[in-house]
């Protein structure tokens, strides 16, 4: 019964082929199924690449860490489903890079809390989560407010995010830092352009409630506000 | 090259030797292979049954059928249908008489507040009593009336917010746009601490009036006293959403304030609606 192993691991070339045949089982399972993508990820509609405010907002999100307590995935369970909506769509992350779907909950998942909250609130509570949420263990994060929203990087964090598949047009990169700052302001009177480029569920309010300037909890408390306002769910559909 | 046996354990080894050290050659124990094998013996029917191999553009589906979709969904189902067989007939009454049950009240209010803290309590409190900016909802003090068709109504279309139904309501940013001067500010504020029995200047409170009477009094009503319906809160109830020492009303008269309540219509369902109205309104008659 020992013979047939033992003859393979006595001949090298042998036992380095069988070696590469079991380990690329392996790869393939992994790497396959990326082919497919086009079809496994179905169609829905309303999702749109974030706006540069969004975007930026998205980029201190992961900056701060906040995918380490908040998961951004609500899964086919009752309990999610009860708690936080509609459950997940692959489709909802599809401009993600990197997704937030996190693996562990320490704080609720975000997937949908856009709208469920006031931007007051949002601001209140980033700023000293204890003033509002008795027990809370997440960290303030009062500089946000106090920090002015860099820009200038922002057309550059476009390119990036076009090259690895998200279809931000030419004109899109290219105002991409007028598009943030405008995106704050209700009063510019810039609605018109960025429903052009981002489509009528754009929300155009100043979010942290300092009409001076663009902070960057600006950019964060509009990324917050837009999780899960995108996708037309198939349940809407058939309503 | 041949194998020779060890004489202290009885095994073969696998015949080479390393400075006179050689090395056993003993197998994996008969049962582990067989439980090895075994286990990959479940995978067959395991692969029939439930979904597993994916292709081009679909997968095999199993023959039980199985999605976690389709499971989710029919267990949110089946929750709402035993809610609607155990609740339904209840929450279709008059909410005025349900609010005043108070058997309803005792056998459901323990029920009702898990969704009460899941969706509300993060402004409101989890004892409703509000949070500075938010206001107390248990206190019988009411923006917009406190009978029950108007409270459902603020649930499902919010204020200041994004529906179409929504209630408005906004309190003019004074200073900030020029409307009064910074003397003319102050001199209300007295007026409002006047109103309040905090200490004050009595001249400064006196021009204060007049200006309340003219800016003012539209919304707040004569006398600061509010119940317009307006979403203007009476200035002389000691219910403060913003605060009502002197600096908290500068902030107010000069910045103005927006309060956004969310409307609830389209992630809650209208039962879930009624629920979070009726445990609202239970925390205003804690007598009845």
């Amino acid at each position: 019964m020992n013979t047939h192993h033992q003859k393979l691991e006595r001949h090298s070339v042998g036992f380095a082929i069988a070696i590469l045949l079991v380990a690329s089982i392996g790869g393939i399972v992994e790497i396959a199924p990326l082919f497919t993508i086009e079809n496994t990820v179905e169609q829905v509609d309303g999702m749109r690449p974030y706006t540069p405010l969004e975007q930026a907002g998205r980029d201190i999100y992961v900056r701060e860490g906040c995918y380490a307590c908040h998961s951004q995935m609500i899964r086919t369970l009752r309990s999610d489903v009860d708690r936080y909506g509609p459950y997940s769509l692959a489709a909802e992350s599809m401009y993600d890079h990197p997704h937030q779907w996190g693996s562990k909950r320490t704080g609720p998942d975000l997937a949908r809390v856009g709208g469920k909250y006031s931007d007051a609130w949002h601001v209140a509570h980033l700023n000293a989560p204890r003033d509002l949420v008795e027990g809370s263990v997440m960290p303030g994060y009062p500089f946000l407010a106090a920090t002015a929203l860099n820009t200038a990087t922002l057309p550059a964090a476009l390119t990036a995010l076009r090259r690895v598949g998200v279809p931000y047009s030419d004109a899109q990169i290219a105002q991409a830092q007028r598009d943030a700052i405008n995106q704050a302001d209700p009063d510019a009177g810039y609605e018109d352009d960025l429903i052009e480029r981002y489509g009528d569920k754009v929300q155009i309010r100043d979010f942290d409630g300092d009409p001076n300037r663009v902070t960057e909890m600006d950019a964060l408390v509009a990324y917050l506000q837009m999780l899960g306002t995108l996708a037309t769910l198939p349940r809407e559909d058939a309503q | 090259m041949k194998s020779d046996i060890d004489p202290h354990s009885g095994r073969p080894t696998t015949g080479h030797e390393w400075d006179g050290l050689k090395e056993l050659d003993t197998p994996v124990p008969t049962a582990f292979r067989i439980w090895l094998l075994a286990s990959f013996g479940v995978c067959v029917p395991l692969w029939l049954l439930y979904p597993a191999w994916p292709y081009v553009s679909d997968y095999t589906r199993g023959f039980l059928g199985y999605s976690s979709r389709d499971a989710v969904e029919a267990a949110v189902a089946d929750r709402a249908r035993a809610r609607t067989e155990a609740l339904g007939p209840i929450l279709q009454g008059d909410l005025e008489t349900l609010v005043h049950d108070t058997a309803l009240k005792s056998a459901y209010q323990q029920k009702f507040s898990v969704l009460y803290r899941d969706n509300c309590a993060a402004c409101h409190g989890r004892d409703r009593t509000g949070q500075p900016g938010f206001p107390n909802l248990a206190d019988d003090h009411w923006l917009w009336s406190g009978s029950p068709e108007e409270v459902e109504w603020t649930v499902l279309h919010g204020i200041n917010h994004t529906s179409d139904d929504t209630r408005y309501a906004e309190m003019p940013a004074f200073g900030r746009d020029e409307m009064l001067d910074r003397t003319e500010i102050n001199a209300v504020t007295d007026y409002l601490l006047h109103l309040n029995a905090a200490p004050h200047d009595a001249t400064e409170a006196a021009i204060g009036a007049e200006l309340f009477a003219e800016n003012c009094s539209a919304c707040h009503n004569d006398g600061a006293v509010g119940g317009l319906e307006t979403g203007a809160p009476s200035l002389v109830d000691e219910a403060w959403i913003y605060g009502g020492d002197r600096a908290s009303l500068q902030q107010t008269l000069i910045h103005g304030r927006q309060g956004v309540m969310p409307g609830w219509q389209e992630r809650l369902s209208p039962e879930e609606i009624r629920m979070i109205v009726l445990y609202v309104l239970w925390a205003n008659n804690d007598d009845g």
